[in-house]
């Protein structure tokens, strides 16, 4: 009974490694593993730069001249995203209002969607684009360079030295940026409806003001902060974990885009769920 | 008839057999034991057994072709590495054992010249120079910038033309020179070199060599170099030591190695492309 057990097993086993499809879930796993492994290491070391805040008294030139890469020099890259998107959201949506006559609810349905969601993503897609990846970058070649050996062999942290700072200058600046892409977005939306549909700018103000409750706002700004967190650590965690010289530094910083894009997007998902069904 | 030096009269075994640790000599102490050293790194098997003596005050290179282990040798006595096998001591405290608080203690008593400088080049020279003034003694900014400016005289650089210029404005030479200023502003007992004269012109060369020396008999430090440049190893050593396949092979006074007739000494001092270190590179599980 056990031998016949066994036989077919056994082919069964060399089926499935043979299947185009087992190698598909297998590399789909190897891929969740990976990147599972990597929100591991990356959330040590969020931890490990937390532990250092306290001492951010001490990078206070690093953490200003982070602050104002990531802040100032995002900003108008993300004022004319967040603008020209206002824009776009204003032509789709007022057309389909249109019809119901309902165009007056642009402020509302604008407000919300930029305070809500828009806002916070677009500010951390610029980041983790802008400033994630030359983070990455910038670790990366201090890596290869043993740069970051050098700070280890005269018994200066790198986490905190090079990690804690970046991170608490995004944090810092993220929330600013969100807010920007808020008011630069439904301003956006309030001068073409004003232009296509006739809607003055106080109305759709009005609107906006009357749609919007202080959680809308709260939550957008709280997202951003778990946006700057995300960003920063991975950026940070890409950067310290090059190898292969110049050719490591561009995976390095591939690396970091891609998988700040995944767990921003995982993040933004989890806390509007618990968002939505918390205001319910 | 075959050459007494060449590898054909040395068994595999010969040829890769580990020197024995010599006596202390009269009058010497040493400063940095290392003691039946091991590191794998996988499958890859890169220090095999060193054991090796550095006496206090003295220079030893530490001679090896590329992959032979002297990047993990240094780096396990920066205390960046914790061997697998066997024990670095440095005075009495032995690395791999060593609490963060001792380790912090060691890295003070301890500088490092890296082979590119490693300067990190987002600073100036005065940062970069006063970094672990800043950083780890909390020195106030006054006093950095006068402790800066000695060290940087103490390489021959002209400190205040070059205090606010960043790293990408420098030579290679003065940028290595800015490196040794940093290696020995905290006035350290040991400086390590790694491949310290890679990739300069040789006036350069020999700037770094004598500054290696006048550093050695001005401040006394003990001093570990990691070098596969010949003529610069015999210029500073006091005692030259050969690592191949991650095991000391040789280890003396200059004047003896030169005199060595191990076919891989053999073939590091006449350049030829023919012979043991050859060979051992092209097989690629051995050394890194």
């Amino acid at each position: 009974m056990a031998e016949p057990l066994r036989k077919k097993t056994t082919q069964m086993t060399e089926r499935l490694e043979v299947s185009p499809a087992v190698a598909v879930v297998e590399e789909i796993g190897r891929s969740i593993a990976r990147k599972a492994s990597v929100a591991g290491r990356a959330t040590l070391l969020f931890v490990d730069a937390c532990s250092y805040m306290s001492q951010a008294g001490r990078s206070l030139p690093v953490l200003i001249r982070q602050v104002e890469i990531s802040g100032f020099g995002s900003l108008m890259v993300l004022s004319l995203i967040a603008g020209l998107t206002g824009m776009i959201m204003a032509v789709q949506t007022g057309t389909a209002l249109k019809d119901f006559g309902m165009v007056n609810q642009l402020g509302a349905i604008i407000g919300a969607t930029f305070c809500r969601e828009m806002g916070p993503i677009w500010a951390a897609v610029i980041v983790l684009a802008r400033v994630g990846a030359s983070m990455a970058a910038e670790i990366g070649t201090m890596v290869v360079n043993e740069e970051v050996d050098a700070l280890r062999s005269m018994s200066i942290n790198p986490v905190r030295y090079l990690v804690m700072p970046r991170i608490l200058a995004l944090i810092i600046a993220m929330p600013i940026l969100t807010a920007v892409a808020d008011w630069v977005g439904m301003f956006g939306g309030a001068i073409i409806s004003n232009i296509t549909f006739n809607v003055s700018i106080s109305q759709f103000m009005a609107s906006a003001q009357q749609g919007l409750v202080g959680m809308d706002f709260f939550s957008g700004l709280f997202k951003s902060v778990v946006f700057a967190c995300i960003i920063g650590t991975i950026a940070c965690d890409r950067g310290l974990n090059t190898t292969d010289g110049a050719e490591g530094v561009g995976k390095s910083t591939t690396d970091s885009v891609v998988l700040n894009i995944v767990f921003v997007l995982l993040a933004d998902l989890i806390m509007t769920t618990f968002v939505q069904l918390w205001l319910n | 008839m075959a050459n007494p030096g060449s590898a054909t009269h040395y068994s595999k075994e010969k040829l890769e057999a580990a020197a024995p640790l010599a006596p202390v000599p009269a009058g010497k102490e040493p400063l940095i034991k290392i003691r039946d050293l091991h590191k794998r790194f996988g499958s890859r098997h890169i220090l095999r057994g060193i054991n090796l003596d550095v006496y206090k005050g003295e220079t030893l290179v530490i001679l090896g072709g590329s992959g032979s282990g002297k990047t993990t040798l240094i780096r396990h006595l920066m205390g960046m590495l914790r061997s697998d096998e066997g024990a670095v001591t440095v005075g009495d405290l032995n690395l791999n054992s060593a609490s963060a608080a001792d380790m912090e203690t060691y890295r003070k008593r301890m500088g490092v010249v890296f082979q590119g400088a490693a300067l990190l080049n987002s600073l100036t020279v005065l940062e970069n120079v006063g970094l672990p003034l800043v950083e780890v003694d909390h020195m106030p900014a006054g006093e950095v910038r006068k402790r800066v400016i000695e060290s940087l005289r103490k390489v021959y650089l002209p400190a205040e033309e070059i205090l606010n210029l960043k790293p990408a404005s420098l030579s290679g030479g003065m940028r290595k020179r800015v490196g040794i200023a940093r290696a020995i502003i905290q006035e350290p007992e040991i400086i390590l070199y790694d491949e310290p004269t890679t990739g300069l012109d040789p006036v350069t060369v020999n700037g770094v060599n004598e500054l290696t020396l006048e550093l050695q008999r001005t401040l006394g430090v003990t001093s570990l170099v990691i070098t596969h440049d010949l003529d610069a190893a015999f210029k500073i050593a006091d005692r030259v030591a050969m690592l191949y396949l991650g095991r000391i092979i040789a280890v003396g006074p200059k004047e003896e190695i030169r005199e060595n007739r191990h076919p891989v000494l053999q073939q590091l001092l006449t350049g030829s492309t023919h012979g043991p270190l050859t060979e051992a590179y092209l097989q690629p599980t051995k050394g890194t």
